[in-house]
């Protein structure tokens, strides 16, 4: 790997800063001074996921820099915080090589594990994360299977296919044009601009990076400068201000990337913006029953395309019969997916009496597309692709408000929703096959679900029990084995690690860990369990953290020293006696007193050693884990 | 969003408590069985994809994922088993039957029709389970992506393809008939082929795609890539097909038209095949069927090919270069080295080659017959010798003409049907090579050399460069051909000799061209003394210069004074046994000629002034190789206008004719000398002597001598007058010496010749065997004769008994000794 040498650094860094002195480039990491972002950065530091997940939810910037010049993502790898450097990093804190602050952050990291992990998200490899809803609006323009567009703009001679709602979102002039005639189907392009001009102006429009140099090529000066007027002339008929600017190309990288990410952030809220003013304001509730009454034109004021349904949850489960929904008609249906149990719950009894409502949503099939689930429906033969004289309604296996999420995140990309639809949206999204919004969820769940406490457990060092549980644990690693991410699984052994006192004697986990061993089973023929080995490993990182933060493994070391060990003594305030037990129980003790069942009667009788008693229940906690397994008949 | 905060966040009630609910699935299977159903029945559109998808989402996600994945499978089991196969059946009309035992009855336009319609109904049933299945697959996607990954089970569409394959293409005929679909398929389409072979039109696309559904299947389940159907079941039979429609059609070919159209419908038969890959079946099996192919119609049957009567000779002898590269073309695709067209160019060559050694020896043998005038009556035996030797020139030169065209004619059929193959090059230099140096014509160094002394000397008058250059290539690519360079070095330095002493040569500028030329093709060490020659030539002019200015210095001015040009020689540079005249014995016992007073003092002159310049070296007079400008004066005698006037005339002559003629000089009027008397006054040697007379006293044109008795031949007691009456048209007469020019050699001078060769290769064989030994100190003998071989390659190519004889010798002579007790013949360097 090369590596630059150091004064070329401070060089990068002069030019860098003279850039943004001169206002040309934007400074990745500002200088922010308020009390939020300063929480957030000692969030950082000490690892506490859930406070980082609330405040980057908030929109604190994960790029801005303290006082001291750290940026977050620069204390948590040197306080070595894995899981906190992932949230960031997938919340677009940058890290690049060659940069003052990437190199900086580089060489602070605590272990190697760290440091892989930031050069896997380094800039140059990653690409903006708005890129995958550009690529898809761009591919619209070019995407032949199935058909979505619903204008034609005839040139004399070239014909573009496009979509209004698109067209409306991004051109003011297109919008007011369209408004005025909802269900025009085609328009012709005046003689005077050029085609190539107005191809350069769609894929602009359709988010696509223009290369101007391409467009260009091989032509000669006259037909560039007809070709230039023309766009002049489409940019400022179209309202679109800033598209002689930006499509202009500018040769410097990092310039180039900041522009491409302003335009795009641009172009996802214009997208935004029309998405909340149209489909969600559009959407309409209805009882249950009367759904299929509902009837959309094909020519309406938002150019929708498709309808999408999401039934309201029933209150009352014995009242959850498949005969209550019209929208299925075949008796042999399974009952509806009930979701959000906690919703329902919270809500009053009161409004059981109510007939069952439904929302349904305008939608574009062309932003459907990218859910595989409705790429293949919309290309198939089914019933949902056919053309019909009003829009098909489509029942989607989810609550409304899920259903909402989804369409914000294929409109626009975002994904920020709270842990109570975290399930159903992982769920969903595993059922619709996309996949980025799936990984949210999981993420979601695994910062938020984590409880008031921090990851350091400084608060609660052993493990008692918390004052109210946000998760059903059990559910959520069982949702991560259904739906495949790792991650959850991961996130429920340490849950259950920190907690394990509070599980270790509840039949629930029994089961949970029967389970587990049978999913390994049901692959190979292996001994681990890994939710055990998991656990296991979580477990000697929550009592290590301890021993290291004492500096007891030293202590330890260093027996032979007596000076140094009553020195120690004397500094903890540990009397003599406890000495030789508290060595004595470390070395030989522990066994005999599992033998002897002692568990946490033990508690009084050490009384004042918080590490002897740590160990002793870091031993208890596993040799009851064995005890299990063994009552279980499993190796492990 | 606050509120919901505190509360707790489970997983849906519909997915909890999943484990162990077996009624939900049937029932629900049976919702998407229904759906499958109208799905194959082509009633698909009604059908909602988000319910179908829906519910096999829901078992999946109940872990019964094993459980519909068996039950579709089951399915189309059932389907294909029931419904698809009945309808296939159906197709089979009974002459299909029929033909798949042996060739029934029924006529060609019977077969095809009932071929056709079964292929088209195979084809139907395949393409519309390829629908049916990706439309299923659709309504699976979580199925697949999920429970098949998971236990690694292949995709439904895959199990379904495999699922066709089974219970259609392996499915017996009827009930009666258990032979298998597949095998019908094959059968059918290697019929529709073999029609299409014989000319009739088929429906390709129809074909083409029942080979494609072959393609897609497997013959096992892990879809290894050589397991293809195709290439299991398929492409091997029409292979074996192929093979025995060829094999046949080439016995008829080769029955029933010659090579150049056997060879036309080879190349067109191999184009068809590969055609039909392309359009009928896979591109993959082009390379396999083109070796069948080319294995029944060439391979085997090419060396009769060659050997027809219309083959490889024929086509030669009649410029059939287009058949040529026919056959040449099909010979490659077979055989890399191409041997058997190799093998009868060569033989061609061959017999060419020897066809025009045979005719320049007759030619050179023949009689002289009518051409030999007998007008003079002279001596006839003389005569016809003489003229003999001209005609051997001509012969000489016209055998290179022939074999040059001889090459032009290879050369272009190399060119234009051999696409220039190095390998045939390589070839057809060999036998160029062989017969120019076959054993039973040893004349060529000598009639190259002759033809470029003709060339050099005539030839290239007003030509232009481009037209020379074209010649001295042509005389290189044949030097190329010889393997005795030696040889062709000793007689081109013979007549090069010749030609710049008597500065007979047209250009010295061409000259030293076809030397340069040498070098490049040869090697500086091959031109080394031929550039010698020409640097002596141009010392000799300093020299001539110097000696001018010399006498010019001693102030002597003489108005009787001679110029004198001379030509200094190294004596080992240039074939000085030509220069002495052939057949005169050595130069030692050779006697002085006496030159009279006046050249004597000259040339006392210039030895004197040589001696000073280069002490210690020896000048030896070579008078019968020199030529001088006489003024002679003849006394007036009546002219054609009556006035009496003196006659001048420059003669240039031998300078034994000058010798000769400056007796006449002293000699009164009237007075006659005899032979005997020229010959004792002047010691030339008698064979010059004879041949200046005749010159002088025998040509009618340069009669300055009258001889009596007037005859052609000179006899010793000949006597010799002055010519008073001597009449020249021109000032200036040439005086030319009877056959000084370069001739053939006659049998007993070329032994000489070729024995002077042989003891030069003498030397030159120890020489290299003392080089050898002297680097390795010791050798194996057979490793030494290897070597020298080796290295005396580029000069000649030495017998092997000659290098023993060598040997021998240097053993005897102590630069060798065997070694005593080696295990092989083996010699030590004595140093």
């Amino acid at each position: 790997m090369d590596t630059k040498k150091k004064f070329e650094i401070e060089r990068a860094l002069a030019t860098e800063n003279q850039a943004i002195s001169s206002g040309k480039l934007k400074e990745d990491n500002p200088l922010d001074t308020t009390e939020t972002f300063r929480q957030f950065c000692e969030a950082c530091r000490r690892g506490d996921l859930k406070v980082c997940q609330e405040m980057i939810q908030a929109g604190v910037n994960v790029n801005a820099r303290d006082r001291h010049d750290y940026t977050p993502l620069i204390l948590a790898s040197l306080c070595g915080h894995y899981e906190v450097i992932q949230l960031l990093l997938e919340n677009g804190a940058l890290c690049e090589r060659d940069t003052f602050q990437g190199e900086r952050c580089l060489y602070n990291a605590l272990n190697d594990r760290i440091r892989n992990l930031l050069l896997s998200y380094d800039y140059a490899k990653s690409s903006n994360p708005l890129q995958p809803l550009a690529a898809h609006i761009t591919s619209l323009l070019t995407r032949p299977e199935p058909q979505t567009a619903d204008l034609t703009i005839e040139a004399y001679d070239q014909t573009f296919h496009v979509h209004k709602f698109v067209l409306a979102a991004r051109s003011p002039y297109f919008a007011k044009k369209l408004c005025a005639a909802p269900n025009t189907a085609t328009w012709t392009l005046p003689q005077s601009i050029p085609s190539v001009s107005l191809g350069v102006a769609l894929q602009y429009l359709y988010f696509s990076e223009v290369s101007m140099r391409r467009v260009m090529h091989g032509l000669n000066d006259e037909e560039e400068a007809q070709i230039l007027r023309g766009i002049d002339k489409i940019g400022r008929q179209l309202e679109m201000d800033r598209l002689f600017e930006d499509i202009t190309e500018v040769s410097d990288r990092r310039l180039l990337r900041q522009k491409r990410a302003e335009e795009l952030a641009r172009g996802r809220n214009q997208l935004e913006a029309w998405f909340q003013d149209n489909v969600l304001r559009n959407k309409v509730e209805v009882e249950t029953a009367k759904v299929d009454n509902l009837k959309w034109d094909r020519d309406n004021s938002i150019y929708a395309d498709i309808l999408l349904r999401a039934d309201e949850v029933e209150e009352d489960y014995e009242s959850d019969d498949i005969n209550a929904s019209p929208g299925h008609s075949e008796s042999s249906t399974p009952p509806a997916h009930n979701i959000l149990g906690l919703l329902s719950k919270s809500r009053s009894p009161s409004r059981s009496r109510q007939p069952r409502r439904s929302i349904v949503y305008p939608a574009h099939k062309a932003m459907l597309l990218r859910s595989e689930y409705f790429s293949t429906m919309l290309t198939s033969p089914f019933r949902e692709a056919q053309q019909t004289p009003y829009l098909q309604i489509v029942t989607l296996d989810c609550s409304p408000k899920v259903l909402e999420t989804i369409l914000t995140f294929l409109y626009t990309e975002r994904s920020d929703f709270d842990l109570d639809v975290a399930i159903d949206v992982l769920f969903t999204a595993d059922q619709l096959f996309i996949e980025k919004l799936k990984q949210r969820a999981a993420l979601i769940i695994s910062t938020l679900g984590n409880g008031n406490s921090s990851t350091v457990e400084s608060e609660n060092p052993r493990g008692e029990t918390d004052t109210e549980e946000v998760i059903d644990i059990y559910e959520v690693i069982r949702a991560g084995w259904d739906t495949r991410v790792q991650r959850l699984e991961e996130f429920g052994a340490r849950y259950i690690a920190y907690r394990l006192e509070r599980y270790i004697d509840t039949p629930e986990f029994a089961e949970i860990v029967q389970e587990s061993a049978r999913r390994v089973k049901a692959r190979q023929e292996t001994d681990t369990v890994e939710l055990v080995d998991d656990i296991r490993y979580y477990l000697s990182d929550r009592f290590r953290l301890r021993f290291e933060d004492s500096g007891l493994d030293e202590m330890m070391e260093q027996r032979g020293d007596a000076d140094a060990i009553a020195e120690a003594m004397e500094a903890l305030g540990v009397k003599d006696e406890d000495e030789e037990k508290k060595s004595g129980l470390l070395e030989t003790e522990i066994e005999e007193q599992f033998a002897v069942g002692a568990i946490r009667t033990l508690d009084g009788e050490v009384a004042g050693d918080e590490f002897a008693q740590d160990a002793m229940n870091y031993q208890i906690l596993l040799a009851k884990i064995d005890q299990l397994l063994e009552n279980l008949d499993l190796d492990a | 969003m606050a509120a919901h905060k505190r509360a707790k966040i489970r997983v849906p009630n519909s997915l909890k408590g999943l484990h162990g609910d077996e009624v939900d699935f049937d029932n629900t299977w049976v919702t998407i069985e229904a759906a499958f159903r109208e799905i194959h029945t082509k009633n698909a559109s009604r059908l909602s994809y988000e319910e179908l998808y829906r519910h096999a989402y829901r078992i999946v996600l109940k872990k019964k994922g094993e459980q519909l994945y068996k039950n579709v499978h089951d399915f189309e089991k059932g389907w294909l088993s029931r419904e698809v196969r009945g309808d296939l059946q159906q197709l089979l009309s009974p002459n299909l039957l029929a033909n798949a035992q042996s060739v029934a009855s029924t006529t060609a336009n019977e077969r095809r029709v009932s071929g056709e319609k079964f292929l088209k109904g195979l084809k139907q049933a395949w393409g519309d389970h390829q629908v049916c299945m990706s439309m299923l697959a659709d309504v699976l996607m979580y199925m697949d992506r999920v429970y098949c990954q998971d236990h690694r089970r292949p995709s439904i569409y895959t199990t379904a393809m495999l699922l066709f394959r089974d219970e259609i293409l392996r499915s017996p005929l009827s009930v009666t008939d258990d032979r298998m679909i597949l095998g019908l398929l094959n059968h059918v389409i290697l019929e529709q082929i073999q029609m299409e072979r014989d000319g009739d039109v088929i429906d390709k696309h129809l074909i083409k795609s029942c080979v494609h559904m072959l393609d897609g299947l497997h013959a096992d389940d892990l879809e290894s890539e050589d397991q293809r159907l195709y290439h299991v079941s398929f492409e091997k039979e029409y292979l074996d097909t192929s093979r025995e429609f060829y094999e046949a059609e080439s016995e008829l070919m080769l029955r029933e038209s010659d090579a150049g159209a056997y060879c036309k419908r080879a190349k067109k038969r191999i184009h068809e095949e590969e055609d039909r890959c392309r359009a009928t079946l896979m591109e993959s099996t082009t390379s396999k069927i083109r070796e069948v192919v080319e294995a029944e119609l060439i391979q085997g049957r090419i060396r009769e090919l060659v050997e027809m009567d219309s083959g490889v000779h024929f086509m030669i002898d009649n410029d059939r270069l287009e058949e040529l590269n026919l056959i040449y073309d099909l010979n490659a695709r077979v055989d890399e080295k191409k041997t058997e067209v190799t093998r009868s160019i060569q033989k061609r060559i061959m017999e060419m080659g020897t066809e025009v050694n045979n005719e320049a020896l007759a030619a050179s043998q023949a009689p002289p017959s009518a051409q030999a005038p007998a007008t003079d009556g002279g001596d006839k035996s003389k005569q016809t010798q003489e003229k003999n030797v001209n005609q051997q020139t001509v012969a000489a030169i016209k055998w290179v003409e022939d074999v040059l065209s001889l090459k032009d004619k290879f050369d272009k059929i190399w060119r234009r049907s051999f696409e220039s193959d190095s390998l045939l090059d390589t070839a057809m230099f060999n036998s160029f090579r062989d017969f120019i140096n076959s054993s039973a014509f040893p004349r060529s160094s000598e009639n190259i050399s002759l033809f470029i002394d003709e060339n050099m000397k005539k030839g290239i008058k007003g030509k232009t460069e481009m037209e020379i250059d074209q010649v001295l290539d042509k005389a290189i690519t044949l030097i190329k051909y010889v393997q005795d360079k030696d040889l062709f070095e000793r007689y081109y330095k013979k007549h090069l000799c010749r030609r710049l002493i008597m500065n007979k040569s047209v250009s010295n500028e061409v000259e030293k061209q076809m030397i340069e030329k040498m070098k490049q093709e040869l090697g500086p060490s091959f031109t080394s003394k031929l550039d010698a020659m020409f640097k002596d030539m141009s010392i000799s002019a300093d020299l001539t210069s110097g000696f001018k200015k010399h006498v010019e210095g001693l102030g002597d001015r003489d108005p009787k004074r001679i110029d004198l040009s001379i030509s200094v020689l190294t004596k080992m540079t240039w074939p000085m046994e030509s220069i002495n005249g052939s057949g005169e014995g050595q130069e030692s016992n050779r006697p002085k000629c006496n030159f009279p007073t006046a050249v004597e003092k000259v040339k006392r002159g210039f030895e004197q002034y040589y001696a000073e310049k280069h002490s210690g070296r020896e000048l030896t007079w070579l008078p019968n190789m020199g030529t001088a400008d006489i003024k002679a004066v003849f006394p007036k005698v009546p002219q054609k206008d009556g006035s009496f006037k003196e006659r001048r005339h420059e003669l240039n002559v031998s300078t034994y004719a000058m010798v000769i003629l400056l007796l006449f000089n002293d000699l009164p009027a009237d007075e006659c000398l005899t032979f005997e008397e020229i010959q004792a006054q002047t010691n030339i040697p008698k064979n010059d002597l004879v041949r200046n007379l005749q010159s002088l006293a025998v040509a009618p044109r340069t009669r300055v001598l009258l001889k009596e008795p007037m005859s052609k031949e000179v006899k010793p007691t000949d006597k010799f007058y002055f010519n008073e009456g001597f009449k020249g048209n021109f000032v200036k007469i040439k005086v030319g010496v009877v056959s000084s020019g370069n001739k053939v050699e006659s049998d007993q001078q070329r032994k000489e010749t070729e024995k002077k060769n042989d003891d030069e290769r003498n030397f030159v064989i120890e020489a290299a065997v003392v080089r050898i030994m002297k680097q390795r100190k010791e050798l194996p003998h057979q490793q030494l004769v290897l070597e020298t071989i080796g290295q005396l390659a580029s000069q000649f190519k030495p017998e092997v008994t000659m290098i023993k004889k060598r040997i021998e010798s240097l053993i005897e002579r102590e630069y060798l000794e065997r070694i005593e007790g080696a295990a092989v013949d083996s010699y030590r360097y004595l140093a």
